[in-house]
């Protein structure tokens, strides 16, 4: 099952849809990975995988390969689920 | 007694020879520092007794200012000390310099212009410590945890880029100049002006004088003038700047010339400045043709080489990768013409500008995104003068080595450190402050001249750069791997860099000053702190500093780059370093060692484009080596002890020291067993070339 990386920071207009798909996703078990990019954590993890707008979501496997990506979109919880569950 | 009764002679540092005169020490305790007439006539009182009681016949002026420091030291008056200091080398240190090269900086050659400027480095140096920077900062400085750059230039910013349409707009009119020179009206006179202008500014700046799209603004100029004639102003330009060892200190101008083969979108409508200073009647988007003819011509010269062979030290020449130039007709032709030039001799910098947004290059490669006064700037470009103030660079992996393998205090000592780095660029800004407010009669007049409503230097514009030096060695120490090792390695890394670039912003709120990270070249930083921190913090560093400690050449790798020495294959390199650059505003660069290799121009092309489209690197340039004779004026492949052509060995090794080439004999220990180190990528070129083939 793959894990989920979501990018987000305070202010961007589309990152309270980002958190309410954090919630959904971890009610559904899934392991989600929330990075705040105004953090230097967040911020480190962002320029790693490209970031460039807010805000992002990925999906990766145990050996972080890529499974699906949404950049500047907040995609619906079942696409999400689709891609972790590599259905 | 007396002051007469002493039959001593005093050897003044004005050149001249006087009686004994103890008031005079009296006077000079009280005019330069804050103790109290009575305290300084017993000071001088004592200082007397002890000359007398030496039975010395002469004695000069600055054993009695020692003696008198002595004697403060034993009062307990410290900061008088620090007042009443005489700035000065002894007899053994100016021998040694007068006879021997300077290598702190591989760009000031060796000779008696060159004397005099290291002997003013050194005056300044001290000055600036003593009387620019506070004590902490200073100490901090002189032990090697943050490096101050260009203290011997105190007096000035760091380094400046413009446009030429100032000089074609308000011509040659300098400050306290002999003769004033309208607008030129030929393009010889033109280049001309832009030669006197940089070595000008060279003089009142400590680094790099950068010029912005330099082939677009000389446009004008070529209109009706045949491809000869063209190439012939190229030539004079490339040659003009190279051959500017008469200037400063017997020193090149490190000058860069920022070239596009498009008309960038900022300057497409700008109303073009022709012969005379006066506006053409079209914009720069109707001399896209000139404007590449300029720059074609400008990479054959660098292509031919000087008059040995040899490629170009200076001007370094910057060719502005875009969206828009993979739109713009005949730019494969052009990309495989430059990458031509950087296969065979080196020269061309490739600088990735992403995205469709406006970008200016700076000085130090400093780019930054126009926002809309910027813009409004751009239409009138001569208004386009940028400059960084200072550059102070973090020692990071000594930060490693006290935070003992703690992430909290890592971080903390970062930030304070920082902090110290902010304290000094405040410290250095007010001082500036000082000298420009004295105006055109002050030392820095040329910048404070105001031919447009506002002074040539920006002030309020201005950076002020922090660079780190040894992050790879800095996430060994913490880490136990290199940046290469493994992904958690080189994400700890961007952590750190990550860290950085957040205390950027939090400053910018705070202070309201522009600090930018900066990709620091660190030409002898990274040795000093290799070599400082293996005395403070042996026996940890000996296992971590790069080079070879028993013959003392020994360094930390430069900024974010990765170990020089790894066979890590060039697009892996460029791709890993590049992960770095979005975080560091200036002078970010990727360096492929070529050694001996000499790839096919498409394979070069190949690369650059890669680089651009599926990494975030901004600049890469390429470095071959070259042997020079001295005796047959030739030049060869690869470096060698002796001349391939008529064996002599009285050669010159030449390659990229940092930014920009030189000869390897004026490098220092550190850069030298950097050079030993590095992994040339001879492999993946010839792998590459023989698959061509064979395709």
């Amino acid at each position: 099952m793959g894990t989920v990386k979501i990018f987000y920071k305070d202010g961007c207009p589309m990152c309270p849809m980002a958190k309410r798909l954090k919630d959904n996703l971890q009610e559904n078990n899934v392991d989600v990975h929330y990075y705040n990019v105004e953090t230097a954590d967040g911020l480190a993890e962002a320029t790693f995988y490209r970031v460039l707008a807010l805000p992002t979501i990925l999906v990766e496997d145990e050996m972080e390969n890529g499974l699906g990506e949404w950049r500047g979109t907040v995609p619906k919880v079942e696409e999400v689920l689709h891609v972790v569950q590599g259905l | 007694m007396e002051t007469t009764d002493l039959n001593l002679f005093v050897r003044t540092s004005e050149e001249t020879i006087l009686d004994w005169d103890r008031s005079k020490i009296s006077d000079a305790l009280v005019r330069e520092t804050l103790i109290d007439s009575d305290t300084a006539n017993e000071v001088s009182r004592e200082v007397e007794k002890m000359i007398r009681k030496s039975g010395i016949k002469v004695v000069t002026a600055p054993l009695i200012r020692e003696l008198v420091n002595a004697k403060l030291i034993e009062k307990g008056l410290e900061s008088s000390r620090r007042m009443h200091t005489r700035l000065g080398m002894p007899i053994y240190d100016v021998d040694n310099l007068i006879l021997h090269p300077n290598k702190e900086n591989a760009n000031v050659p060796h000779g008696p212009e060159a004397t005099n400027l290291t002997l003013a480095e050194r005056i300044k140096k001290e000055y600036a410590l003593l009387s620019v920077f506070s004590q902490d900062v200073s100490d901090a400085h002189m032990n090697g945890d943050i490096h101050l750059h260009d203290l011997g230039f105190i007096d000035r910013p760091y380094c400046s880029g413009q446009s030429l349409e100032y000089i074609k707009k308000f011509g040659l009119n300098l400050p306290h100049s002999l003769s004033m020179a309208n607008p030129a009206k030929h393009p010889e006179v033109l280049l001309a002006h832009l030669i006197k202008f940089s070595a000008a500014l060279q003089s009142n700046f400590a680094g790099a004088i950068g010029w912005d799209a330099i082939n677009i603004f000389f446009a004008p100029y070529l209109e009706g003038m045949s491809d000869d004639e063209v190439k012939q102003l190229a030539q004079m330009l490339i040659f003009e700047f190279s051959q500017q060892a008469v200037a400063r200190g017997g020193q090149a101008i490190f000058s860069d010339i920022n070239i596009y083969w498009e008309i960038p979108k900022h300057f497409v409508d700008t109303p073009a400045i022709g012969p005379g200073g006066k506006f053409t009647g079209k914009t720069y988007g109707e001399y896209e043709k000139e404007a590449q003819r300029f720059a074609w011509k400008l990479f054959e010269i660098y292509k031919e080489g000087d008059g040995s062979g040899r490629p170009f030290f200076f001007p370094k020449p910057i060719v502005h990768i875009t969206e828009k130039f993979f739109h713009t007709p005949g730019h494969m032709d052009f990309l495989y013409h430059i990458s031509d030039v950087a296969s065979d001799k080196g020269n061309t910098y490739f600088v990735f500008d992403r995205g469709e947004t406006a970008k200016i290059s700076e000085c130090c490669r400093l780019s930054f995104k126009l926002e809309e006064s910027d813009l409004l700037d751009a239409k009138e470009p001569w208004r386009m003068r940028y400059c960084a103030l200072q550059n102070v660079s973090l020692n990071l992996p000594r930060i490693a080595y006290l935070a003992h393998g703690d992430d909290a205090k890592l971080f903390n000592l970062i930030s304070e450190r920082f902090e110290l780095a902010v304290k000094a660029h405040k410290e250095k800004r007010s001082f500036l402050e000082k000298l420009l407010s004295l105006g055109e009669d002050g030392p820095l007049s040329l910048l404070t001249m105001n031919r447009d409503g506002m002074p040539y230097l920006r002030f309020n514009l201005a950076s002020h750069l922090i660079g780190m030096v040894g992050l790879n060695e800095m996430v060994q120490i913490h880490t136990g791997e290199e940046l290469h090792d493994s992904r958690k390695a080189l994400k700890f890394g961007l952590r750190i860099i990550a860290h950085m670039n957040l205390l950027t912003d939090k400053i910018k709120r705070k202070e309201g000053i522009k600090v930018v990270l900066e990709q620091t070249p660190a030409e002898s930083t990274s040795y000093r702190f290799a070599r400082l921190d293996l005395r403070y913090f042996s026996p940890a560093s000996g296992s971590v500093v790069k080079g070879d400690i028993a013959s003392g050449e020994v360094y930390y790798t430069n900024s974010t780059h990765l170990n020089v020495k790894n066979h890590i294959n060039p697009i892996e390199r460029v791709t890993n370093e590049g992960i770095f650059h979005p975080l560091i505003e200036a002078g970010s660069i990727s360096h492929v060692w070529l050694g001996e290799a000499q790839p096919s121009k498409e394979a070069i092309a190949d690369f650059v484009i890669k680089t651009f489209k599926h990494t975030t690197n901004d600049q890469i340039a390429f470095s071959p080596e070259f042997t020079t004779c001295n005796k047959c004026n030739r030049t060869s492949r690869g470096l060698s002890d002796t001349c391939t052509y008529c064996g002599s060995g009285d050669v010159d090794g030449i390659t990229r020291i940092t930014g920009y080439f030189t000869k390897v004999s004026s490098w220092n220990k550190g850069k030298l067993g950097e050079l030993k180190d590095r992994y040339r990528n001879n492999e993946f070129f010839f792998e590459k070339q023989e698959k061509a083939v064979n395709e």
